[in-house]
């Protein structure tokens, strides 16, 4: 099933946007991630997978610092975006949230309007100086998120009224909206049919060209067909972490290989 | 025999066909239950409904329609001629049943015996005398008719009890004999007790629905007796509310809504933000241990009797204001008494309501909407302002409405803080007074309930009923359409 040959992709040398060392999370008393390193690359989809409970999404939400939000949960080690400590004391983490956007696992657009959903960032960070900015903001940003032909003609009806896949590729444009460096996805498509998957998944991979995307997914399928790398989490420990094709065609670590063959999971 | 006896056996009637029915059931499947239809509890529960079920219903009926026969036998038997002037058959009556009462204690005391009692020759005088000496209370002599109702109406209600328990427990014995028949392996006993708890439920719901009806219906013809005597267009019309039970009353109702809707509305101009505040804050802000102490709290501004809420307004709050706003101080207010006091005070007492629903409607609001905001980089503001708040605004305005509805329905508050006197004044440092503060003076005291002065209480009540009916219709409506939107 895996043996799609990745390993011809070509993986362009790139910066390193994201660097994780040492990261502990504890929820409680519950150690969560344990002594995770990793690097993720500008331009590129970093997937992460792993079995449930192994700690990839709490990972993912330590890239933005959501867990703050959690009061028991308690970060440990050191993570900077272009080499600045985003656990600094000194970093708001409203604004890092601005530069580090999040697609959630369920489509979780505002009881607003389409329009309003996509100018929802915009306006609190007061990135547009008139109406029309904004109006350009909101095109351009549905677009981004491949659902412009669809909704520009009902632009005030409300955003909980699209189905699935749109709620989806529309919270993706809002987050895009907001002009962050990163993306990161929580499951995007684990909510939506195998169309709208299909969409999102395209989706993604144009993202790529201006944003560092990280995704975590259930769907090895998934990961191999729209990430350069690969991190295989197991039980809060970051297994194996490399090329997309070569985790999948030639994993370094048996419990690699045993989760990718479907033994352990 | 008393009828909490009778209760006694038919229940355990009903134990007893429990039992049976359940080893029956047993005995039918060969000991071993898994070839019965049900469990053998369901055979002994449909055997225990079929003994208890039909048996207490006959009694209920029986114990309502035996007073009506036996007073309607009775109330034959007296003369019109004993019904003194300016008296009514009903009071005769009345004497009747307190003869006989006092008979029934005299003979359990011991006082006199059975045979006196039913003695249909006895002398009158004789009686009551021997009656206030076992210490009974006799108002007057009883008459000679009187006597003989009293002995009747005795002798009548023995027989009428006797028959009902022999039938009541007849019946019962005939149900557990029923339930036993049917009883078999085969017998779906499951699907019987399920109609039964559905009956019960049913039961349940409409005596709910009922007395609401019943409570209209009883306002209905009270109001409409109401503007028979009195005109509607004046009732609605009229500025002037002065009743006056001698007669030449004005009963016009503007200034008594004036009240009512000025008083409600400093209430809610006290509890709305104060309490919407509080619900952001105990459900976005406080930590846990906090929001554990502060939610009961609050709630307990809930159950403090509204009376209290009245004492408050006029000992503290009334003080209060007049220091401030009374001839020492600004000299717009007269008296304590006014329409601030008691608008303060209830809208302290309506803090909780606002808070403790907007709380839950705010914690309805999905974790994934916050999740959505502060992952676009939003504060915690910018999250409750523009995303929360608009969510839950429907529910908001439910609870509003809920709360408008207690303060127009309040009455302790406004008796105690805002005075008596119906006024249209747009002073808010005034005394007025409400509705239902109205409807509590003309129905204290004696009143005489053919006069328009005491009539006009249904009326008030009725239109505060509808007021308060179109209001919760309405919040129950914005409730619900806000449900549909998350579900």
């Amino acid at each position: 099933m895996y043996d799609a040959p990745h390993t011809e992709r070509d993986v362009d040398q790139q910066d390193i946007k994201i660097s994780a060392r040492k990261v502990q999370v504890y929820y409680g008393t519950t150690h969560a991630i344990k002594d995770v390193d990793c690097d993720i690359e500008d331009k590129t989809v970093t997937a992460f997978i792993g079995p449930s409970g192994c700690g990839k999404s709490t990972f993912l939400r330590c890239l933005n610092r959501m867990n703050d939000t959690i009061d028991v949960c308690r970060v440990e080690g050191d993570i900077s975006i272009d080499g600045e400590d985003i656990y600094d004391k000194r970093v708001d983490p409203v604004q890092l949230r601005a530069k580090v956007g999040m697609v959630f696992q369920k489509p979780n657009p505002f009881p607003k309007s389409i329009y309003d959903n996509i100018a929802y960032g915009p306006r609190i960070h007061g990135l547009a100086k008139n109406k029309a900015d904004l109006d350009e903001i909101v095109e351009k940003s549905l677009r981004r998120g491949a659902i412009w032909d669809e909704v520009k003609d009902r632009l005030d009806a409300p955003g909980t009224g699209l189905s699935g896949g749109q709620q989806q590729r529309l919270c993706i444009a809002r987050a895009v909206a907001t002009e962050p460096e990163v993306l990161l996805m929580d499951e995007p498509c684990s909510a939506l049919d195998p169309i709208a998957t299909s969409q999102v998944e395209e989706l993604i991979d144009e993202l790529r060209q201006d944003y560092s995307v990280v995704i975590v997914t259930h769907s090895m399928q998934q990961a191999a067909r729209v990430s350069q790398k690969t991190a295989f989490f197991h039980l809060g420990n970051l297994v194996e972490f490399g090329d997309t094709g070569k985790i999948f065609t030639n994993p370094v670590d048996s419990r690699t290989e045993s989760y990718i063959t479907g033994r352990i999971g | 025999m008393p009828v909490i006896w009778l209760i006694v056996i038919v229940l355990a009637l009903a134990v007893a066909g429990f039992i049976l029915g359940r080893t029956r059931a047993m005995q039918s499947a060969g000991g071993d239950r898994r070839h019965l239809h049900s469990l053998p509890t369901y055979y002994g529960s449909n055997v225990a409904l079929k003994a208890a079920v039909p048996a207490i219903l006959l009694m209920v009926v029986w114990l309502v329609a035996q007073p009506f026969y036996v007073n309607s036998v009775v109330s034959g038997m007296i003369p019109d001629s004993a019904v003194a002037d300016g008296s009514s058959r009903g009071l005769v009556l009345a004497e009747v049943r307190r003869a006989a009462d006092g008979l029934d204690n005299a003979v359990a005391l011991g006082a006199i015996s059975e045979e006196f009692a039913r003695n249909a020759r006895a002398d009158f005088t004789d009686v009551t005398t021997r009656l206030k000496e076992a210490g009974q209370i006799v108002t007057t002599q009883i008459t000679q008719p009187v006597l003989r109702a009293a002995q009747k109406y005795r002798v009548m209600n023995a027989t009428g009890n006797m028959i009902m328990s022999g039938v009541v427990i007849l019946i019962a014995l005939l149900g557990i004999f029923w339930g036993l028949r049917e009883t078999n392996k085969d017998f779906r006993a499951r699907n019987v007790v399920e109609k039964s708890v559905l009956a019960l439920l049913i039961a349940a719901a409409s005596i709910a629905v009922l007395t609401t009806v019943g409570i209209v219906l009883s306002l209905i013809f009270n109001t409409i007796e109401f503007f028979r005597l009195y005109p509607a267009s004046e009732f609605f019309g009229s500025l002037t509310w002065s009743p006056s039970f001698g007669g030449g009353s004005e009963l016009g109702v503007l200034p008594l809504l004036w009240g009512t809707f000025y008083i409600s509305l400093v209430a809610l101009i006290v509890a709305v933000p104060i309490g919407l505040f509080a619900a952001v804050y105990l459900s976005e802000y406080a930590s846990k241990p906090v929001r554990s102490f502060a939610k009961p709290m609050l709630e307990v501004l809930a159950g403090i009797p509204t009376i209290v809420y009245g004492l408050f307004a006029l000992l503290t709050i009334g003080p209060m204001l007049l220091s401030a706003f009374g001839p020492d101080g600004t000299g717009w207010m007269s008296g304590q008494r006014a329409v601030v006091t008691a608008g303060l005070a209830m809208g302290i007492m309506l803090i909780p309501f606002v808070s403790s629903l907007s709380d839950d409607i705010i914690n309805a609001v999905p974790q994934a909407m916050r999740d959505g905001s502060y992952g676009l980089g939003a504060t915690k503001s910018e999250t409750i302002k523009q995303v929360i708040l608009p969510a839950a605004l429907p529910g908001i305005v439910g609870a509003v409405l809920l709360a408008t509805s207690r303060a127009i329905g309040e009455t302790m508050i406004v008796v105690l803080g805002a005075g008596a006197a119906a006024r249209l004044s747009l002073n808010p440092f005034e005394a007025m007074t409400t509705v239902t503060a109205k409807i509590v003076s003309q129905l204290t005291g004696d009143s005489d309930f053919a006069s328009p002065e005491a009539l006009v209480a249904f009326a008030l009540g009725m239109t505060l009923f509808i007021m308060t009916l179109g209001l919760n219709v309405f919040a129950l409506y914005i409730v619900r359409k806000y449900r549909e939107q998350y579900d």
